[in-house]
């Protein structure tokens, strides 16, 4: 359970997050709003990237702000970015296995660990392969590997399905909907397709101008007309 | 639900993928082909040449050596250092005041020096971490500059006493002592080349584990790193010290190569020009060391030899810098290649446009 | 304690100090002059221009050329090096300039390395070292001057201290109030968002690296006549300037001003110290390492990837 309290990030006059409160229960949980809404900033929030003006986050009854930021992978904490950060030079292994290495996680069951993961997100055939000669496609699934490898508490995909094609986001869905079962991990997903966050989230909450405007049942959500409007703005006007 | 139940029995393969070994092949296979390589260079080379060309060697094997360190900094993590000269000579310094203090064996001396320097290296680097990369070059290049001025006043031991070893009017200075297996000097061309072949090796095996891992990623991105848990800062020391403990290391050996050290011979252009060496050579290579050791050692004996001014070797540096960072990012060793295999293809599609053009039209 | 003591007992009296105090305002107005070039060029273009010392150290020893072998009238011959360092920094920029555009701006700072290579090399050999020949420049305003207290100011000093100060009040106004300096600001901060507003990017750009020289060469006739006319000299003075600029984080154009007149005035008020005078030459790096520490503590992650 991640319990969000009154949230503020500032940058100059900017105010990215305005006293969000949330609580992510249980699951996989979507995170929803129009560009510029602040999810991005959450989510570098939980990472320790962005120190929030006030607010707090507990995370399993942990004050996770309290952390430095490395350790909080070691904690459990793992994420993808929007850009892609797969490193370019080492193999499918060495990225995914790089996170077990430093998340002090018992070396003996590395090798299973990292494969059990490589292979969730089906690149079995290209374990061994430089990241560097794959695709846009191939490349999210090795972060998303990356994200479930070991031991993780909670899973933070930012925009995971972004610029990829009908059939692979689909393939994503299949996976994501599978990583409480596989990993037991708490999971947060932002991104803009909504099909895809309503296949895989029970529950998905609203941002919009860094304030929560809804939270609930991931169907009723998105029929409430507050998220609508804030959605679609000028089209409900015109 | 029944999607989930489909992705188990679809994830789990059949047979099972693969394991990696744990120390890449590739390891092992360089370590193989540098210590072919060494032998080699130590039997053949002073057979074949004068010695003038072996002492010239003796500096390559040094410069490479540097190159090696800086190539860390550089091409590993990304960061750049313009006071490397500076540290090669702190190097010197310390072998040279413990090799006229003490009677200790060439090699405690060497391995005194790259830790001494280590430590001098990474109290510089724990400051300059903080700063982003620009602003960690300037106060480098600016603290090279410092200890040119510190080496100026304070001048290389010759056998005096005190905490300097320096002393001014001395009329008979004494020439720094060699292992006593390589006193002469294809024997210590040969010393040189070991020494240097173990600091390969160990730059190897760094960026072949773990740390070179935690490279890979701090160079590709930094929140990227810290969000899988690696501790930049720990690592990008990390690589300070392993630079400085080989440069260190090489001033070691360099004290003994020239045998009489003299602060004018250690100027803050010289931390510039190798940067530009590294980068000619090829900064994300092991190999490109080498090639940097030769461009900065052996070009200018070959020069001096055949009566050209050394200068235009640094006029010649500055393009190379300019043509690298402009077009060819990753030097002359991933260049080389790629250029003559497209010069290849090019004779190629020559010899084919002239063998069709042959042909008799019907 | 000893060496505190010897320190303290071996402090020069203020009647010593005074005439280091004008040569360090002098020098600072200087660093401050090409500090401010420095800032200027990187904030419109992003090259922190690290061949600024050797620009300015080839102008000098051209101008040296002209008076001194070709007979040519003084103020001609330095306004050909201020008029060399421009061009030869424009060229620079127009070349290079948008070869690395998009580059890391620690790319583009070492590319300068490069020029100050091929500068440094070529001064080598047409102006060698060799024979023990020193080279000098003195400008006719060494011989006049006046007397302030007790001590001989040249009116050398006094030009040296007004470029400083000029060079900073002029940029100030200039960035504030000129289409020109508008548009710089502009592209200090986002190039291309600028480029779309309609301002001539390459040609703002051209005037930025032009200026700079101009500016390179000017404290390199300046540094010749009060520190020495040597090539590797002049060219790694630019560090004084440089620990200025970095003390001023790279921005602020008034601390810059501050930072360097304190820098020439530390470095010279140690000059009389005998126990120090040696070191004295650190002062740039001493207070630019220690006012890095204290203002750089606080740092944002970027996540741009880095270069290398």
């Amino acid at each position: 359970m991640i319990e969000v309290s009154d949230l503020t990030v500032r940058f100059g006059g900017v105010t990215s997050l305005d006293g969000m409160s949330v609580t992510f229960e249980s699951g996989t949980c979507g995170l929803i709003g129009p560009n510029g809404a602040g999810k991005t900033t959450f989510f570098n929030v939980l990472s320790g990237f962005v120190r929030p003006g006030s607010g707090s986050v507990k995370a399993f009854d942990e004050n996770l702000l309290a952390m430095p930021h490395f350790r909080r992978a070691r904690w459990g904490l793992r994420r993808t970015f929007q850009t892609e950060q797969a490193i370019e030079n080492l193999t499918v292994y060495e990225n995914v296995a790089m996170i077990h290495e430093h998340s002090r996680l018992s070396s003996s069951t590395r090798q299973d660990d990292v494969l059990g993961a490589i292979s969730i997100v089906g690149l079995d055939d290209v374990t061994n392969t430089r990241v560097a000669t794959l695709g846009a496609g191939q490349r999210r699934l090795v972060e998303v590997a990356r994200a479930i490898v070991g031991k993780p508490k909670l899973v933070l995909l930012d925009e995971p399905a972004a610029g990829l094609p009908e059939a692979e986001t689909s393939h994503l869905g299949e996976i994501i909907r599978g990583i409480p079962e596989h990993t037991g991990a708490m999971t947060i997903l932002v991104d803009h397709d909504m099909s895809l966050v309503s296949s895989c989230c029970q529950n998905t909450a609203v941002l919009d101008f860094g304030k929560m405007i809804a939270s609930g049942p991931t169907a009723e959500v998105l029929r409430n007309e507050q998220v609508v409007r804030a959605y679609l703005g000028a089209e409900e006007a015109a | 639900m029944a999607s989930t139940a489909q992705l188990t029995s679809e994830a789990r393969p059949t047979s099972p993928p693969s394991a990696p070994p744990r120390l890449e092949r590739g390891f092992w296979m360089r370590a193989a082909i540098i210590a072919v390589a060494v032998l080699l260079v130590i039997i053949v080379l002073p057979q074949i040449l004068s010695l003038y060309y072996v002492d010239a060697m003796t500096q390559v094997a040094v410069y490479a050596v540097v190159a090696l360190g800086l190539g860390v900094l550089v091409g590993r993590v990304g960061l750049i250092s313009l006071g490397q000269a500076a540290v090669l000579a702190i190097g010197a310094w310390v072998a040279a005041r413990l090799l006229f203090a003490t009677s200790l064996p060439y090699e405690v001396v060497l391995l005194a020096s790259g830790v001494i320097t280590m430590l001098l290296g990474t109290i510089v680097g724990l400051p300059a971490l903080r700063m982003r990369g620009l602003y960690l070059a300037l106060i480098t290049l600016m603290l090279a500059g410092a200890i040119t001025v510190v080496l100026a006043s304070l001048n290389f031991p010759n056998g005096g006493h005190g905490f300097s070893g320096y002393n001014g009017a001395l009329l008979h200075i004494p020439p720094l002592r060699r292992p006593g297996i390589a006193q002469t000097d294809p024997a210590y061309f040969r010393y040189s080349v070991v020494v240097a072949a173990v600091m390969f090796v160990l730059v190897l095996f760094h960026v072949r584990t773990k740390p070179g891992r935690a490279w890979a990623a701090i160079r590709q991105s930094e929140p990227a790193a810290l969000a899988a848990g690696i501790n930049t800062t720990m690592y990008k020391l990390w690589a300070f010290a392993l630079a400085s403990f080989v440069t260190g290391v090489a001033g070691g050996v360099l004290a003994g190569a020239v045998r009489y050290l003299y602060s004018i011979d250690f100027q803050t252009q010289d931390s510039i020009t190798l940067l530009a060496v590294v980068l000619m050579g090829g900064a994300y290579s092991i190999w490109g060391a080498i090639v940097a050791g030769l461009l900065l050692q052996l070009l200018p004996a070959i020069l001096n030899d055949i009566g050209v001014s050394p200068d235009w070797l640094v006029i010649l540096f500055g393009i190379g810098v300019l043509q690298v960072l402009t077009t060819a990012p990753t030097g002359i060793v991933d260049q080389m290649p790629k250029d003559i295999a497209r010069l290849a293809r090019f004779i190629g599609g020559l010899a084919r446009r002239s063998s069709t053009a042959k042909e008799p039209a019907p | 304690m000893h060496p505190l003591i010897h320190l303290a007992l071996s402090l020069p009296s203020w009647q010593d100090e005074q005439p280091f105090l004008v040569t360090g305002l002098a020098l600072g107005g200087v660093y401050a002059l090409s500090g401010v070039g420095m800032i200027v060029l990187f904030r419109t273009t992003g090259v922190l221009n690290l061949s600024f010392g050797a620009v300015g150290a080839f102008g000098a020893l051209i101008a040296w050329q002209l008076i001194n072998k070709s007979g040519m009238n003084q103020w001609l011959a330095y306004l050909i090096c201020v008029l060399f360092g421009g061009v030869i920094t424009l060229a620079y920029g127009m070349v290079f300039g948008p070869a690395l555009a998009r580059r890391d701006a620690l790319v583009k700072t070492t590319a300068t390395l490069g020029l100050t290579l091929i500068l440094l090399g070529v001064m080598d050999l047409l102006w060698t070292s060799n024979g023990g020949m020193s080279r000098s420049i003195s400008l006719p305003t060494d011989n006049h001057g006046f007397i302030l207290g007790q001590i001989q100011v040249t009116t050398t000093d006094v030009i040296a201290l007004a470029v400083g100060v000029v060079i900073t009040v002029v940029t100030t106004l200039f960035l504030r109030y000129s289409k020109l300096g508008t548009a710089m600001r502009a592209m200090a901060n986002d190039r291309e968002i600028t480029a779309t507003l309609g301002v001539p990017v390459r040609r703002v750009e051209a005037a930025a690296w032009f200026g700079c020289g101009i500016v390179a060469g000017l404290s390199g006739i300046l540094l010749a006549d009060l520190v020495a006319l040597d090539a590797t000299t002049l060219t790694f003075l630019v560090i004084s300037s440089l620990a200025a600029a970095l003390i001023a984080r790279l921005s602020s154009i008034w601390v810059t001003f501050l930072a360097a007149i304190i820098i020439g005035v530390v470095d010279a008020a140690i000059t009389p110290i005998t126990s120090l005078t040696n070191y004295r030459d650190m002062t740039p790096f001493v207070l630019a390492a220690v006012a890095l520490l204290f203002l750089n503590r606080r740092r944002t992650l970027s996540l741009a990837r880095q270069e290398f």
